[in-house]
């Protein structure tokens, strides 16, 4: 065991650079200078930018719902999601209560979600609790939720209900031992992107935005009644360490090699954004050269017939002549982008953790 | 008279010659009949007509042919005829100084004009019309307007007024009670003229009208004796209608009233007879005047057959009674009788039988060997023309007759030695007639006839329902074409030229390569026919079909010049030495011959041939157990998931728009008759059991490799077809059995991969197709052993540290040294790390081998190095080819990284260059 650890410690060193390497390099070809990492840029950022909400306060009972709402109805991969409810109290939002949305089955295609939201909440009224929608919540396999699907529903959440949020909850962390639920909003720079749906390339640079700065995290305070403090006091003198064990489970393989996987297959869809953006930018150029070229016999026809006292040679529009080629959107490239940053998070905490778990390991038995 | 036979004239010349040929000795008693059948008497005689009739006559034909196609807008016809036209019109230029020009060709000038001017405004209409009518049209029109300028008074004067005319047809219409608007242009007739009544009949008349005519016409007409005029009424029946196929059988009217009666009789019958009651009319005309002058009637008999060919049908007889029957006339008879072929109308059965009659009666009378060869030549040519489409295929019972034909043929001239025959052999130069010296030289030739009648054949098979006891039947008949080709080439051996031998050497392998040789198969296994019937013995005394082939081929490979029938001898000797599993034999000429690099440029039939062969050759090679070039050889056949078509044995199913109807049909002919077809069951799964004893090994040595290849893309659309089954029940089909199979193979399950792959639904519907059934699934059994064993090392070895090989001999039930020699070639092959541990007999793992995490980071590894690569490209693209120093240094540190891992992995081949190129660049770097 003695000689493991280090072996162990060797192995992953050696293998795993190449994601920094390449994380790093990718920050510098984009020539952002940001050498933060995403959580906390997002984390920092979120103080400065100027949002209605600035903190988040959950009930206990709604984190609760939300982990039983995935314990009964999600398996592996399915996601499970769900209407949150709550209030803003100054720059805080206060989600005191969820209800979940029923799984999409192949039968019931005509299910009417607004519908079914409407009927919720009108009951939940007609019972005296809180009923205003402040966002939605949806699980997550591995760490993967960035995704069109979230940002377009996310954004219609925004639009409409300006202070909403998405909370994600991570369950397969949570199984770990920690709870891991986090709230995002989309930054406002996203938002007029969104509402503009300008996704070319010119207009995500003239927006500034990169993957970094696509969602920004807003911190999550759980917040319970005293009574309940109390209880889980209690609760807690009674329990026995036992009950924390998984926290120092020190497998690692299944869990990093789940989030290669999937980090490879978003490493594929990324190689196939690049080369269509390739292929465009390539025609790009290739017309430009033509256009040029065409502008410049042009002119040397012209020129010659000046010379020979003809009239020149009527203007025709060039820019009918060369139509530019379509330009491909670069939302998913950036979707993707942020998804592969999230699953690198994911493998570095992940790993770092483990490392901390596996020397404990190695000094225990050491002292042993 | 040679003005109306313009197209024919060559038949004109042939017919007067066998005039002065003919004796003239006919009987009284037989003339009434011929007479009835001649019709052509009046060509003898000659009447003087005038120049101006002569020319007004021509130009009235052209001008109707020129209507003609007005009519059906053929405009390249109509400028061609106006071409003519104009000539003639030069032609009789003095006669129109003397008479001015007449009215009828004023009148057609002016009607083109108009005609063409219309047709120039109808915009719609030339786009519809063809390339060629198009381009005429508007030559056409700039013609006449040129050409009309010359006669601008007279048409001017024309369309001031038309009335005249109009006025001057009505007349002649009144006469002719006819109004059909051919006639309209004919100014020149004088009077109720036999000829303009025998022109105007073809075209639609009232009948009851004509009739009346004619009665009276022929009154008068015999008197007159106009028969210049009549015979151009013949001459105008056989050009333009071809044939009076309906009307024949009145031609056997005996008599001036029985002619007549009919006609009453039949006031309403339909308009084609018209010309066949014309013909009657002249008929009794004819009779007459053969009255008065009984001296020439005797050839009369054999013109007639010209002028009407149909009429021949119903002549009970051949010649006249009396008439010396010699080679020459018999010749001439021939030839009479073909002159009717290809016409419309003529009917084929009946001159069939009449060629047959002829052969009788040539038989009969002694004259010799050589004009029946002539006329079996000829009723076989017949006989294959009886189906008038090449499309269709002939009749069974048609073509069994030319089989008959074939037969008796080739018994004449083995009979007979001195009988030349070839194509050779100009018509007139053949010799017919029985000499002493001289041998007989005929036109023909046998060898395209036997190849037709095979191809014949080959048709009836295709178009017979192969599941039905009429194609067995049909089947059966093949046994008479081999002999018949058998007979064919012992003829040729003798006497054809080398090129012919080839041919009917190609012919006798065609017949042969794709047939089993059981009694060679029987012998081979060691003569246990010996207590067989007699019969069983005699038969296997014939050459094996392998020896046959051989010298065929081989005579083939030598002497031919056509490369066409050298490839499919090639093709067809390969064939057959697979289909008789001397596999290296068959490998070896298909190697030689170099055939695979240039048979995408020849015909499809022969490309189908060479995919039936690369087939047979791959299903030989898994029969030898040689599973890689089992699966080389299908493989593109069998990727393409077309081998249906490929082999020629069945259309998929596509819409239309990829091919049209006659697409289709050039398919369906290029189709292999059922009984040649390979079974496509036994090579998909022959495909796929070799594909999964290549695949599933392959698959389970490479399982982490990124950029692992597919050996065959099908056999993983099976499994992945397999894996989408939501319920796994038992395998039914072949393919469902081969996919469980290979799913238990990979688990290096060999038992039940072994129970999938070889029970009774698969030997009843794959293996039991072999010849030697019991060897291949032998084979089949030890290879899936073997493969299974290595599967199995490959998949665990991780779980390993050392396995003993008594062990895996035991689970695989393989001996010892089978194992240890496996094992050695993994080892040596770098497929497993391991060491054999000689004393204990052990296989110790290195375990060298990353995990699956680790390979799992290889593969991230691999992928962004890709990515970056892409990237960079951008970066080329945006700042120059330059991109930055800091890109070059990172890749070069990354590609270091990379090739270090890579070989760590332990496969050095492959990954060199990427470590030598990381170390340039490293020295690269100092330098900057």
């Amino acid at each position: 065991m003695k000689g493991d650890a280090p072996k162990a410690e060797k192995c992953i060193t050696k293998f795993f650079p190449p994601f920094s390497g390449v994380d790093q390099h990718r920050l510098m070809s984009s020539r952002k200078e940001s050498t933060s990492t995403s959580v906390a840029a997002m984390a920092s950022t979120s103080g400065t930018l100027d949002s209605p909400v600035k903190q988040i306060q959950i009930e206990g009972l709604v984190v609760l719902k939300i982990i039983k709402h995935y314990q009964e109805e999600g398996q592996g991969s399915e996601v499970v999601q769900g209407v949150l409810l709550g209030l803003v109290v100054d720059d805080r939002l206060e989600i005191t209560n969820c209800f979940p949305f029923p799984q999409h089955t192949e039968d019931d295609a005509d299910f009417d979600e607004v519908q079914y939201q409407m009927e919720m909440m009108r009951s939940l009224r007609h019972v005296n609790i809180d009923h205003l929608h402040v966002g939605w919540y949806q699980s997550t396999y591995y760490g993967s939720f960035v995704s069109r699907a979230l940002l377009d529903s996310q954004f219609s959440y925004q639009h409409a209900i300006e202070e909403s949020v998405v909370l994600i909850y991570d369950p397969i962390k949570t199984a770990q031992g920690s709870l891991s639920l986090k709230a995002y909003r989309l930054t406002p720079k996203l938002m007029e992107i969104c509402k503009e749906k300008d996704f070319t390339p010119e207009g995500l640079k003239k927006a500034s935005i990169g993957f970094e700065n696509m969602f920004e995290e807003v911190p999550i305070v759980i917040k319970n009644s005293h009574l309940i403090s109390v209880l889980m006091w209690e609760l807690e003198d009674k329990s026995t360490a036992a009950d924390k064990h998984e926290l120092l489970n020190l497998s690692s393989s299944n869990h990093l090699e789940k989030s290669l996987q999937l980090l490879m297959d978003r490493v594929d869809d990324l190689n196939q954004e690049i080369v269509k953006y390739n292929t465009y930018s390539r025609n790009l150029s290739k017309q430009q050269q033509q256009k040029h070229q065409y502008i410049q016999r042009r002119q040397q026809e012209n020129a010659q017939r000046q010379s020979r006292g003809e009239p020149p040679l009527p203007e025709e529009d060039i820019t009918k002549l060369f139509k530019p080629p379509q330009a491909p959107p670069r939302m998913d490239t950036l979707l993707i982008a942020g998804q592969i940053n999230n699953y690198c998070q994911n493998v570095k905490e992940f790993t770092s953790q483990n490392l901390g778990k596996l020397f404990m390991a190695e000094a225990l038995q050491g002292h042993n | 008279m040679s003005r109306f036979f313009a197209t024919g004239s060559d038949s004109e010349s042939e017919e007067s010659l066998s005039f002065e040929e003919a004796p003239p000795k006919a009987s009284g008693g037989n003339f009434k009949q011929s007479l009835l059948l001649s019709d052509d008497e009046e060509d003898t005689k000659r009447v003087v007509r005038s120049a101006k009739d002569k020319r007004f006559e021509e130009l009235t034909n052209l001008i109707k042919t020129i209507r003609n196609a007005m009519k059906i807008r053929d405009m390249a016809k109509c400028l061609e005829e106006f071409e003519q036209l104009c000539r003639a019109f030069l032609k009789s230029k003095n006669i129109v100084d003397k008479e001015g020009v007449p009215s009828f060709y004023i009148r057609l000038l002016a009607d083109l004009e108009d005609y063409l001017n219309q047709l120039w405004e109808d915009k719609e209409g030339k786009k519809k019309m063809n390339k060629n009518n198009a381009k005429a049209l508007s030559t056409l029109r700039q013609k006449i307007r040129k050409y009309n300028r010359d006669f601008e008074a007279e048409i001017t004067s024309y369309k001031e007024n038309p009335q005249e005319s109009a006025d001057e047809e009505e007349e002649k219409e009144e006469d002719d009670s006819e109004g059909s608007s051919s006639e309209s242009e004919r100014d020149d007739e004088d009077g109720v003229s036999a000829k303009s009544f025998l022109k105007k009949k073809p075209e639609g008349v009232s009948e009851a009208s004509k009739f009346l005519k004619s009665a009276k016409e022929s009154g008068d007409e015999s008197s007159s004796s106009d028969d210049d005029d009549d015979g151009e009424g013949w001459g105008e029946d056989t050009e333009e209608s071809g044939s009076e196929s309906s009307g024949d059988e009145e031609g056997k009217s005996k008599s001036l009233a029985t002619v007549f009666l009919k006609k009453t009789a039949g006031p309403d019958r339909p308009s084609i007879k018209k010309s066949e009651k014309k013909k009657k009319i002249q008929k009794v005309r004819l009779e007459e005047e053969q009255l008065e002058g009984e001296g020439e009637e005797g050839d009369g008999p054999w013109e007639k057959v010209k002028g009407g060919v149909p009429l021949l049908k119903e002549k009970p007889k051949m010649f006249a009674k009396g008439t010396e029957i010699n080679t020459a006339v018999v010749v001439k008879k021939l030839n009479e009788i073909l002159q009717a072929r290809g016409k419309k109308g003529t009917d084929r059965a009946a001159q069939i039988d009449l060629l047959h009659a002829l052969a009788a009666i040539s038989n009969e009378n002694n004259l010799g060997q050589g004009i029946l060869v002539k006329i079996k030549f000829n009723i076989i040519a017949s006989l294959y023309d009886y189906n008038p489409n090449l499309a269709a295929f002939m009749k069974p019972d048609m073509w069994k007759k030319c089989l008959d034909c074939i037969d008796e043929l080739l018994d004449i001239l083995f009979e007979n030695n001195n009988i030349f025959i070839g194509e050779n052999i100009a018509e007139d130069s053949e010799n017919l007639a029985v000499s002493e010296q001289q041998p007989f030289r005929v036109r023909g030739c046998i060898l395209t006839l036997a190849e037709r009648m095979d191809e014949e054949f080959t048709k009836i098979m295709q178009n017979t329902d192969p599941h039905s006891q009429e194609y067995v039947d049909n089947l059966k008949d093949e046994g008479r074409v081999c002999g018949i080709i058998d007979r064919l080439l012992s003829y040729m051996e003798n006497k054809g030229s080398t090129e012919e031998i080839c041919r009917v050497y190609l012919r006798r392998i065609m017949h042969t390569y794709y047939k089993f040789d059981y009694k060679a198969h029987r012998r081979s296994l060691g003569l246990q026919g010996e207590t067989k019937s007699e019969q069983d013995q005699e038969e296997s005394e014939g050459e094996d079909s392998a020896v046959i082939m051989d010298r065929l081929c081989k005579f083939i490979y030598a002497k031919d010049r056509t490369d066409r029938i050298r490839t499919c001898a090639i093709l067809c000797h390969i064939y057959h030495h697979a289909l008789h599993s001397r596999w290296y034999q068959a490998r070896d000429l298909m190697l030689m011959s170099h055939l695979q690099d240039n048979i995408q440029h020849a015909d499809p039939p022969v490309q189908i041939l060479y995919n039936r062969t690369m087939v047979q050759l791959g299903i030989c090679a898994f029969r030898q157990g040689m599973i890689k070039d089992a699966h080389n050889a299908l493989l593109d056949i069998q990727s393409s998931g077309r081998a249906k078509e490929l082999l020629g044995q069945g259309l998929l199913m596509r819409n239309m728009q990829e091919r049209n109807a006659e697409q289709e049909k050039i398919e369906k002919r290029r189709q292999v008759p059922f009984h040649m077809h390979i079974n496509l069951e036994l090579l998909e799964c022959v495909y796929l059991v070799s594909a999964m004893l290549l695949e599933i090994p392959y698959m389970a040595a490479h399982e982490f490799d990124a950029r692992r290849r597919m050996i065959s893309k099908q056999f993983h659309h099976q499994l992945r077809v397999g894996e989408r089954q939501p319920l796994l029940g038992p395998p039914e089909s072949m393919r469902e059995h081969v996919v469980a199979a290979s799913k238990a193979m990979k688990m290096g399950d060999w038992r039940t991969c072994h129970s999938f792959i070889i029970n009774e639904k698969m030997n009843s519907k794959v293996w039991d197709l072999f010849p030697e059934t019991q060897r291949v699934r032998e084979m089949l059994v030890r290879k899936i052993q073997e493969e299974s064993l290595r599967t199995y090392l490959f998949t665990y070895s991780s779980v390993y540290d050392s396995i003993s090989m008594q062990t895996l001999s035991e689970m695989f039930e393989l001996e010892i040294p089978t194992v240890h020699s496996i094992i050695s070639k993994m080892i040596i092959n770098e497929e497993l790390m391991a060491s054999l541990d000689q004393p204990t007999q052990t296989v110790v793992m290195h375990r060298t081998e990353p995990t699956s995490l680790q390979n799992m980071a290889l593969q991230l590894a691999e992928k962004l190095g890709s990515l970056v690569e892409n990237n960079e490209r951008i970066f080329d693209l945006k700042q120059g080819v330059y991109g930055g120093y800091f890109n070059r240094d990172q890749k070069g540190g990354y590609q270091q990284k990379q090739s270090y891992q890579r070989d760590q992995k332990g496969s050095y081949q492959q990954k060199q260059g990427g470590y030598q190129r990381g170390g340039y660049r490293n020295q690269n770097q100092g330098g900057y």
